[in-house]
């Protein structure tokens, strides 16, 4: 028999003003545990790991999505929802663009305060939300009109370094997002000792190795090379060895000395004939045998397109009803080179037509622009990575494994973010961006007809300013002074926390992405004036336990 | 006319001899002639020609097709000089002298073009492009080299040309089969320029002599004639569309272009001038008959003496009287 529920959590409907009290108070107690880590002198916040477990060290945390996502409940059911909605909120963003949690909860939290206190005094939450939504769109084009590019090394070491707070990591991935671009491929791995190194590989390479070690040629590096290549691409599987006579027939009538053979499975009776003919044949054809890579079916085709695309050539396709039996030359494709290891294949120089090549690419950025799903974005910047023509290593050091990881994690957050500037370009950092939104908004306010307009706008300035003033309020200095000073300025000049003094923020290498400011303010914002036309909060018999999301 | 001899028989796959590049220095008392049968140089002002490789004791010709000299070469003291063969770099410290040979990665690439950065004696930098595996460069004058192609989509690589503030913008362009690739971290990484769809390839290129200034680029197209872009490649106009109608083997830029406006365009069968960037032209009249490569060691001034090789391997020394 199930025990009785606590009095807090019994079910229950809750009317306003209730519903917005509440739900300010955990929206406050949820921005409060993020706050400390705005800016560039983060303090940490520590996650208790020690309760039913000994021997387990706390959580040192400066990254607001995570501590978002760390508090799945609050005790006051009320203050529940609102602190578990902007907790979505959060992390929503930092899945989206890596960053920016901080700047959307002070922002969320701003507006949903400035609106709750319009509500109390008796406003329309409906046409708030009109003209919140009306100003998010505003302040989205302001921003866009202060974005700059950043390009070259110099701007992206600085842009690199001020995410990570790291010199040295950030001089490297400067170096390599200036080397492979912002699709380009990037692996983050621990590195053998303290420091940090990185390594570049030239051409492509896929997950799918060699079908048998009997196929490695150079025993040494444990891998095989092929040069001016034949390749033929396919997911059918070869059992029998006579369906490889055409191939081969070809390949000697052709003048051809190296093939690869790229299918889904080979037998070992197939996998015997390669040897033997390589080791012992009277042909001169050096075949090898590679697995189609992949696992699923979508995903072979997938990199089997794109191969073909690289290296010219047909794909022969169990779907299409093809066979070895009929394979002609031009089905073929061409690499100048081509090497596979037991787990890897890479291809250097492949022959296909180079204009395909780009327009092929160019149609994956198109695609990949409008994905909106993040899974398929990730899928498309691989793919595009791939075929960019080579690909980076980032090794990360650290004394302890808890180093390296942090580490690690940190490389890759400042991966994403640096992927986002070269893409969308940046913004003048410190808050500055959004305090130069300032002027417009004064504006519209004062060109406003209607009170929730009028209302709207003036909880849209308050929040503007919240991620500059928590920035400064977060390094000892006094907001309201600054801010003062701040006002009469162009939209590139901030403060500089660090320095202590008013500059030109993008000149002092202080930027912020704009895709991270843009993500984080469109998501607080909408959410927060959407939170705003909340009137009723049904609690449950039985408080589910959070999702862990 | 003076035609460099050559006493070697020609490679199976050359019908012909031919001069595929010239390097000089500006005196024209030193002066090499990348062909066909090999590297020769003359040290008469272009009278007499004797082949470079001497010292390397090979029977058969080694077909050389991109040669370049140090920006300091003097002929006495600074005598640095590379040439590009099949599957290597040559270089030699000497003038010619003695060389050593550098091979390039296997498969044995084809090198098309070599491009020296003018601030190499400081900084070593010097690219090798080729015709099936993309760019190779050395930061140590030549005497190692890596691929470097991370965004070069297309490897097979005509041409290349370097920003005279390279030491600075570090950029360059490629002239790819496919169009134009520029590069702006001094040869490691590639990005994709702009081109009016069907222009390409692109066989030669030059850039202004105050290109970090005006951001002009002209590209010389197999069978568009020539582009013309004066937003870095933003933006591209063909040019002298009556007149140039072969492939655009070689573009030379005169050294005062952003007064003078002076081009030469070198095809098949014409050598054109303009003193307009471009806008119109006129042949160069007494040009020899097949040329495939010309240099201009004075500039484009009028009487300026002008070296162009030929079909055939010959090299003729004419003044430019336009």
């Amino acid at each position: 028999m199930a025990s009785k529920p606590e009095k807090w959590q019994r079910p229950r409907v809750v009317f306003q003003p209730d519903v917005h009290r509440g739900m300010l108070r955990g929206i406050e107690q949820m921005t409060d545990a993020v706050r400390p880590t705005l800016g560039p002198l983060p303090r940490i916040v520590l996650y208790d790991t020690t309760i039913g477990a000994t021997g387990r060290i706390p959580e040192l945390l400066d990254d607001g999505g995570t501590i978002a996502r760390r508090i799945i409940q609050i005790r006051d059911r009320n203050a529940d929802v609102g602190a578990m909605l902007l907790r979505n909120v959060l992390w929503t963003v930092r899945e989206e663009v890596g960053d920016g949690t901080a700047t959307a909860a002070v922002v969320f939290e701003a507006t949903y305060r400035g609106g709750v206190r319009y509500l109390a005094a008796g406003g329309n939450a409906m046409r708030l939300r009109t003209h919140l939504d009306r100003g998010l769109r505003e302040i989205l084009n302001e921003l866009d009109g202060m974005t700059g590019r950043v390009a070259g090394k110099e701007e992206l070491t600085r842009l690199a370094t001020v995410i990570t707070r790291e010199p040295e990591l950030g001089k490297l991935l400067g170096e390599i997002f200036d080397i492979i671009g912002e699709y380009g491929r990037l692996e983050i791995r621990k590195g053998q000792g303290r420091f940090f190194d990185r390594e570049y590989v030239e051409g492509m390479y896929w997950d799918g190795g060699l079908l048998s070690r009997t196929l490695i040629t150079d025993i040494n590096r444990q891998r095989t090379e092929l040069q001016n290549a034949a390749v033929l691409m396919t997911d059918l599987e070869i059992e029998d060895p006579r369906d490889l006579i055409p191939v081969f027939t070809i390949c000697v009538k052709a003048g051809i000395t190296d093939l690869a053979i790229i299918c889904r499975r080979m037998s070992d009776i197939a996998i015997g004939m390669l040897v033997m003919n390589r080791d012992k044949g009277k042909i001169k054809l050096n075949a090898i045998g590679i697995k189609t890579p992949g696992i699923s079916v979508t995903a072979q085709r997938v990199a089997l397109m794109d191969m073909v695309v690289l290296n010219g050539g047909r794909p022969l396709l169990q779907a299409s009803g093809d066979s070895l039996r009929n394979v002609k030359l031009s089905d073929l494709g061409r690499a100048r080179r081509l090497w596979a290891d037991k787990s890897n294949l890479g291809i250097i120089g492949g022959k296909g037509d180079p204009k395909a090549l780009r327009r092929h690419i160019a149609h994956l950025r198109d695609v990949y622009v409008s994905a909106s799903d993040a899974d398929d974005r990730g899928e498309l910047q691989e793919r595009i990575g791939k075929l960019m023509g080579g690909s980076a290593t980032l090794y990360v050091g650290g004394i302890t494994k808890t180093e390296q990881d942090y580490a690690k994690e940190q490389a890759t957050r400042a991966s994403d973010a640096m992927r986002g500037a070269m893409r969308e370009g940046v913004l003048p950092g410190g808050g500055a961006a959004l305090l130069g939104c300032r002027s417009m908004l004064q504006l519209r306010m004062a060109e406003s007809v209607e009170p929730e307009e009028r209302a709207a706008y003036h909880i849209l300035l308050q929040a503007v300013e919240a991620p500059a003033r928590t920035l400064l309020e977060n390094t000892g200095h006094e907001p309201g002074e600054i801010l003062g000073q701040l006002a009469d300025v162009g939209p590139d000049v901030g403060f500089d926390v660090v320095a202590g003094q008013v500059t030109n923020m993008a000149a002092a290498g202080i930027l912020d992405i704009t895709t991270v400011v843009k993500t984080a303010v469109r998501a607080a914002i909408s959410s927060a004036a959407m939170a705003l036309t909340t009137d009723v909060v049904v609690h449950r018999a039985n408080a589910p336990e959070a999702l862990n999301t | 006319m003076s035609e460099p001899s050559s006493d070697n028989a020609l490679p199976e796959e050359f019908p012909t001899d031919l001069v595929y590049a010239l390097a000089s220095t500006p005196d024209l008392e030193t002066c090499f002639a990348a062909r066909v049968t090999g590297l020769y140089q003359s040290k008469d002002g272009c009278q007499t020609w004797h082949t470079a490789y001497d010292s390397l004791g090979i029977s058969d010709p080694l077909p050389t097709t991109s040669v370049v000299l140090a920006p300091n070469y003097d002929g006495e003291t600074h005598r640095n000089v590379l040439s590009g063969v099949p599957g290597g770099v040559l270089r030699s410290t000497d003038g010619g002298e003695t060389w050593l040979v550098t091979i390039l990665d296997s498969p044995p690439p084809a090198v098309s073009a070599l491009a020296m950065s003018p601030n190499f004696v400081e900084d070593g930098v010097i690219l090798a492009s080729t015709t099936e595996d993309g760019i190779f460069r050395s930061a140590n004058h030549g005497s190692h080299w890596a691929r470097w192609n991370f965004g070069l989509l297309d490897l097979n690589v005509f041409c290349l040309a370097i920003s005279p503030g390279f030491a600075e913008d570090e950029t360059l362009f490629a002239g790819v089969e496919s169009g134009i690739f520029r590069s702006t971290n001094g040869g490691r990484a590639w990005r994709e320029v702009e081109l009016l769809v069907g222009y390409e390839p692109v066989i030669s290129l030059a850039l202004s002599p105050t290109y970090p200034q005006d951001h002009v680029i002209f590209a010389g197209t197999e069978s568009q004639g020539l582009l013309f872009s004066e937003d870095d490649g933003v933006t591209w106009t063909q040019l002298g569309a009556a007149v140039i109608t072969d492939p655009v083997n070689s573009i030379l830029l005169s050294p005062d272009f952003a007064e003078s406006r002076a081009v030469l365009a070198l095809s098949e069968s014409s050598l054109c001038l303009s003193r307009d960037a471009g806008a119109t032209w006129t042949q160069v009249p007494n040009a020899p008959e097949s040329m495939t490569a010309v240099l201009a060691p004075q500039g484009i001034a009028r009487g300026a003496t002008l070296l162009v090789g030929q079909m055939g391997g010959a090299v003729s020394l004419m003044a430019l009287d336009l």
